[in-house]
């Protein structure tokens, strides 16, 4: 019998074979790596060997969940899609298809029905030779022929899928036509608005000829000691329940309301990373969303913050009832494309979604393609004739349906910032803003960069805004990632009510702060040693030159700029606190055995 | 916590005017329609009342319901069970265009679940298998004497919500509401006070229950598309 909390059964479809297993996933790992982010790098550490390329079908695309996933724990539903990522690639490449692992988690309810129909994850391998989905309701599982919703949006899938899937109550997770396309930075959707969006995965799922995953299940795991977990949840429930400020702002606004506060403090990426705050923020901030878009918040499984927000956008770009503006998808989309149409906007992150792209990494391309422009680096005809001017909402429409569709200049721009510098030449990869090949995220660094650089040039899937910037941060934050906890509701976890309190009530293992922390390290240093086999050493652990160039001229914050010495200092110090080399980046020995993770020495 | 989170821009005839019983009925949103009175034409119930505009669909409610009215013995100490969904008596249906509908029994005044019911009532207490339970209204199933026909079941489909499941084994009906002994837990637990258990009159009308009609309606509303 496995661990209390888990089913301790992975459901493994091979999709070349057609071959359907269920395998035991040992009590040792499960010790050790928890489940979601981590149990799944370390599947892929033992299991994938080194230079594989990411989209062959020896890459394993994995759905995790984790011990918190499936009870109703408050913010608790987190899917973490494990797999090797398309997007990254190290200066020194010791394979030709060197690469990070990728991590990128989704909300909703996917994970917590996964774990109802009897799996701690799903892992898919191979390559069917035709377009099919996987169909799961408890023991009972299949692939079946997608043809007939090749092609289709996500918008139009989930509405489709759904109908035909009949009574009852499936979740589901899908690609679109991003992913079908192998668009590098295609990403996976769920319910038509949440994404498993950074790193890939989307590319990864479309390699392998898998469209969609439906999941439907009856159980759930026994907890170890359920009075004690009761109690736990009692609590927690509570203290989301006092309906103070912190729970009725994420209610009122989600992520959205950091677009403009994020502006005031020189913290947001505008102007392509050029400036840290949006004169025009305002237009597109949550006040703007309250009174013009948003009709009502929703929320994932046993969640009362309810960050997402339905919206109902009608104007010049015809209409779109879709998941309003957050703060990565306002900004990526928005301030840093310099684009204040609130309607324009949500149509951008409605296509965004409905082709199953990663509207971080697309945003950012448009942004450095819109720089390139106004530098005089590229022209018009470069990008097929779309005139690419900041603010133009039509051009970006335009060019992100042709990345998505790798149309003409989508071709090469579906590939991201680091490829597109390199075909443009002309010093362009000053101004290409990724770490590793993946693009940053929605959070500029010149404002708190001791804390952002180290964020962005550390994080394992490329540059990451989750990441954390010092290493307790990224610890923690790989804990949450393998728990399922979503990172918004974590500061309420504290105390009493802490997570690994909540762990030991589950499984019935006595956790320490040392051994849950020690934990969480462990995790972050078998990515590391992942990517570390791939051949990433200390060079890549780098922010983009501009950081160290370009000084802010607008707002609060300007003149802002990063300091080269500093950051080669705080790198230093940041390898020294977790007992890395300073030279290769490489975790000594001692370190790796004191994780117990010997294995990857 | 009755009313917390009704804020100042909302007052509570403003919740009334636009809550719906249980799985649906037709009184929704700005069609108001009804007065609580002690005289009202077939008297008044006390349900489950959901307002479709709050509801986020987090389905703690889901979670609730089933450990509640899922208890298990640990140490000789009857305690709630884990909340699997599954087992919840109110179930909460997803929809594109975005919309969350909790579906849960109306404690129709009329009963067509009960009037269904093929078992002859008992000589004594006048009961059938499936019979109303007088101390709080609900809907109870007496599994001694249930043939498994599923009557029941597609009575409520058919005039109703289609909320009463047969269990796949025993064709029992499940997914009642049991008003979880008078303080039910859905209500007490929801964030967003979607869930009300208030009066109304018994005479409400019950026809257009299919969370799917609901949805719709909502759609209307919200996206007016």
């Amino acid at each position: 019998m496995s661990t209390k909390g888990y089913f301790g059964k992975l459901l493994e479809v091979n999709l070349s074979t057609g071959k359907i297993e269920k395998t035991s996933i040992p009590d040792s790992d499960i010790h050790n790596f928890l489940g979601g982010r981590g149990l799944g790098a370390k599947i892929l550490y033992d299991r994938l060997k080194p230079g594989t390329d990411p989209l062959s079908p020896d890459n394993i695309l994995m759905f995790m969940t984790g011990p918190f996933v499936g009870y109703p724990i408050p913010s608790s539903s987190r899917t973490c899609v494990v797999t090797k990522s398309p997007r990254t690639s190290p200066v020194e490449k010791k394979y030709e298809h060197s690469s990070t692992l990728s991590y990128a988690n989704m909300g909703g309810f996917f994970g917590p029905e996964l774990k109802y129909a009897g799996y701690d994850g799903l892992l898919v391998t191979g390559k069917s030779d035709k377009p099919v989905y996987i169909l799961i309701e408890d023991e009972n599982v299949s692939i079946e022929d997608a043809g007939e919703y090749w092609g289709m949006g996500t918008d139009e899938f989930d509405k489709i899928f759904h109908s035909r899937l009949g009574e009852g109550r499936y979740e589901s997770c899908y690609i679109g036509p991003a992913g079908e396309n192998l668009v590098p930075m295609a990403c996976i959707i769920n319910t038509a608005a949440r994404a498993a969006g950074r790193g890939g995965t989307g590319c990864v799922m479309g390699s392998k000829n898998l469209k969609a995953i439906a999941v439907k299940g009856s159980g759930i795991p026994e907890v170890a000691d359920l009075k004690k977990y009761n109690e736990l949840l009692k609590k927690i429930r509570g203290s989301f329940m006092e309906k103070n400020d912190r729970v009725m702002d994420w209610r009122y606004g989600g992520t959205a309301n950091a677009l403009t506060s994020s502006s005031g403090n020189g913290t947001q990426a505008v102007k392509n990373y050029s400036e840290g705050t949006f004169s025009e923020i305002e237009k597109i901030g949550t006040e703007a969303n309250r009174k013009k878009i948003w009709k009502r918040d929703f929320a994932c499984y046993s969640c009362q913050l309810a960050c997402k927000k339905s919206g109902f956008a009608k104007g010049a770009y015809g209409v779109q009832v879709h998941d309003g503006p957050e703060y990565e998808t306002g900004t990526m989309l928005g301030a840093n494309l310099m684009i204040s149409d609130l309607n324009g906007l949500h149509k951008l992150i409605y296509d965004g979604d409905d082709y199953g792209i990663d509207i971080i990494s697309v945003g950012n391309t448009i942004g450095f393609l819109m720089e390139a422009m106004e530098r005089g680096h590229i022209d018009a005809d470069f990008l097929d004739g779309i005139d690419l001017g900041w603010g133009n909402v039509e051009a970006s429409l335009e060019l992100m349906r042709k990345i998505c569709y790798r149309e003409g200049i989508g071709e090469i721009a579906c590939s991201g910032v680091k490829e597109l510098a390199k075909i443009i030449g002309k010093g362009s990869d000053e101004y290409a803003i990724h770490v590793k090949g993946h693009e940053l995220a929605a959070w500029n660094v010149p404002v708190n960069s001791s804390s952002w650089a180290i964020t962005y040039a550390t994080s394992n899937r490329g540059a990451c805004h989750m990441n954390g910037g010092n290493s307790s941060r990224q610890d923690g934050a790989c804990l949450r990632d393998s728990l399922g906890a979503c990172s918004f509701a974590s500061s309420w976890y504290r105390n009493d009510i802490h997570y690994r309190h909540i762990l030991s009530s589950i499984t019935g293992l006595e956790w320490t702060e040392e051994e849950f922390n020690k934990a969480g390290s462990r995790i972050f240093t078998i990515e590391k040693m992942f990517n570390y086999r791939e051949g990433f050493r200390r060079i890549d652990d780098s922010i983009p030159e501009k950081f160290f160039n370009n000084k802010f001229t607008y707002g609060d914050h300007k003149g802002a700029i990063v300091d080269r010495e500093e950051f080669t200092d705080n790198l230093d110090k940041y390898y020294e606190s977790r007992g890395w080399n300073k030279t290769t980046s490489r975790p000594e020995d001692d370190i790796l055995q004191e994780l117990n993770i010997e294995f990857t020495v | 916590m009755e009313d917390i989170f009704i804020t100042k821009k909302q007052s509570r005839r403003h919740f009334l005017s636009r809550i719906s019983y249980g799985a649906g009925g037709l009184i929704l949103l700005g069609s108001y329609g009804f007065t609580i009175t002690k005289d009202s034409r077939t008297g008044v119930i006390r349900a489950i009342a959901v307002d479709f505009e709050k509801c986020t669909g987090c389905r703690t409610c889901e979670s609730v319901c089933a450990e509640y009215n899922n208890k298990v013995m640990v140490n000789g100490e009857l305690i709630n069970g884990l909340g699997n969904p599954a087992k919840s008596n109110i179930r909460v249906y997803h929809f594109n265009p975005d919309i969350d509908i909790p579906s849960t029994c109306a404690l129709c005044d009329d009963a067509p679940c009960v009037e269904a019911c093929p078992v002859e009532p008992d000589p004594v207490t006048g009961r059938r298998a499936l019979y109303r339970d007088e101390k709080l209204n609900t809907i109870v199933n007496d599994p001694e004497r249930c043939i498994g026909c599923q009557s029941c079941a597609i009575a409520c489909a058919q005039k109703r919500a289609g909320v009463i499941h047969p269990d796949p084994e025993t064709g029992n009906p499940r997914f009642m509401c049991t008003l979880c002994g008078g303080d039910p837990q859905c209500v007490k637990y929801c964030p967003y006070d979607a869930l009300k258990y208030i009066e109304m009159p018994a005479d409400r009308d019950l026809n257009n229950l299919a969370p799917e009609k609901l949805a719709q309606i909502m759609i209307d509303k919200f996206y007016n598309v």
